[in-house]
């Protein structure tokens, strides 16, 4: 509805502004996620060829959540930066996202742990 | 059409937390998933055995302890009482998710592949935060916030399937599914929106 269209308006301000007013609204900016998100939709239950429409109010989506938060996180902890603990702090209500932030940086500081001693056992041989 | 994505929701919520790691694998450049899946696989199950080994004899040593001991020895051993556990149940569900995946149809492990590989580009969400910053961000941040961006893709797009299921309709989403399901989400505060603050008493 109207709700979607002023929303990514407001986005393509945020961007670097490509010249030229459309009256479309949605295509001043480059799709940034289309293939990943076509992916990502079939994954979650699409059809395995999801209407470009929806891919597309689905990627403004994406990136308005990600403004959201981002401005969120600079405005608590450390103001002006972005930094995980704040992200971590403002996703606490939401289950779902908590425990995938969780699971995320405990693998990710297993495998720089596991990579670390790789390197160093080829190293020492 | 059967959709294993969403059929193992409750599964899959645990085993997103169990075998995270296996997404990992496809960024150094293995081969098909399903290959992938089962060395790596293998490799927790027996790493993860070999812990729960460590926890056992580390557990019946402070047992010993405690019976001479007091309290704050008996303290020490509960939480790793729970660790074990919880590795335990990390197993179970492990072997579960193996089970439900060996039995998955050609196209369910299609969809199941494309499921556990799509992930946003790092460099693009590390640009779009950047250019809102202004200043440069940690890796980590990067990391957490295109895990979260995909939860909130799945999240609108299994309410736009619930939303089309609803109105009696077939797969390839419509935008107007799209549109209810974030009307829905959003009376479900799942979608942040800080662009209209509401004055309580005037």
């Amino acid at each position: 509805m109207a709700e979607e269209e002023d929303e990514a308006g407001y986005e393509d301000e945020l961007d670097d502004g490509s010249g030229g007013v459309d009256a479309g609204g949605h295509g001043k900016r480059k799709r940034l996620f289309s293939k990943e998100l076509r992916c990502m939709m079939y994954g979650f239950g699409d059809d395995q060829n999801p209407y470009t429409e929806s891919v597309d109010i689905l990627e403004d989506l994406v990136i308005e959540f990600i403004t959201e938060m981002t401005h969120k996180a600079m405005s608590i902890g450390r103001q002006g930066r972005v930094q995980v603990e704040d992200i971590v702090f403002l996703i606490r209500k939401d289950p779902r996202k908590f425990a995938r932030v969780k699971d995320l940086l405990t693998m990710n500081e297993e495998l720089k742990r596991a990579r670390k001693a790789f390197d160093e056992a080829n190293y020492g041989s | 059409m059967a959709d294993p994505a969403r059929m193992i929701k409750p599964e899959v919520k645990a085993e997103r937390a169990a075998s995270a790691h296996e997404e990992r694998p496809k960024s150094e450049g293995s081969g098909d998933a399903a290959a992938a899946a089962k060395p790596t696989d293998v490799n927790k199950e027996s790493s993860s055995q070999d812990a729960v080994k460590e926890e056992e004899t580390s557990e019946t040593a402070a047992g010993e302890d405690d019976d001479e001991q007091s309290a704050a020895k008996r303290l020490k051993v509960d939480p790793e009482k729970k660790k074990e556990r919880r590795q335990k149940v990390d197993e179970d569900e492990i072997q579960k998710m193996q089970v439900l995946v060996s039995s998955f149809s050609e196209e369910q492990l299609n969809r199941y592949e494309m499921y556990r590989r799509s992930a946003f580009p790092k460099a693009a969400i590390k640009r779009l935060i950047q250019s809102i910053t202004g200043s440069s961000v940690s890796q980590n941040v990067v990391i957490a916030m295109s895990g979260i961006s995909k939860v909130f893709a799945g999240e609108i797009v299994e309410e736009a399937l619930d939303v089309c299921e609803k109105w009696g309709e077939t797969p390839p989403l419509q935008p107007k599914h799209m549109r209810e399901a974030v009307r829905r989400l959003k009376c479900k505060d799942q979608i942040p929106n800080t662009k209209h603050k509401q004055i309580l008493f005037h």
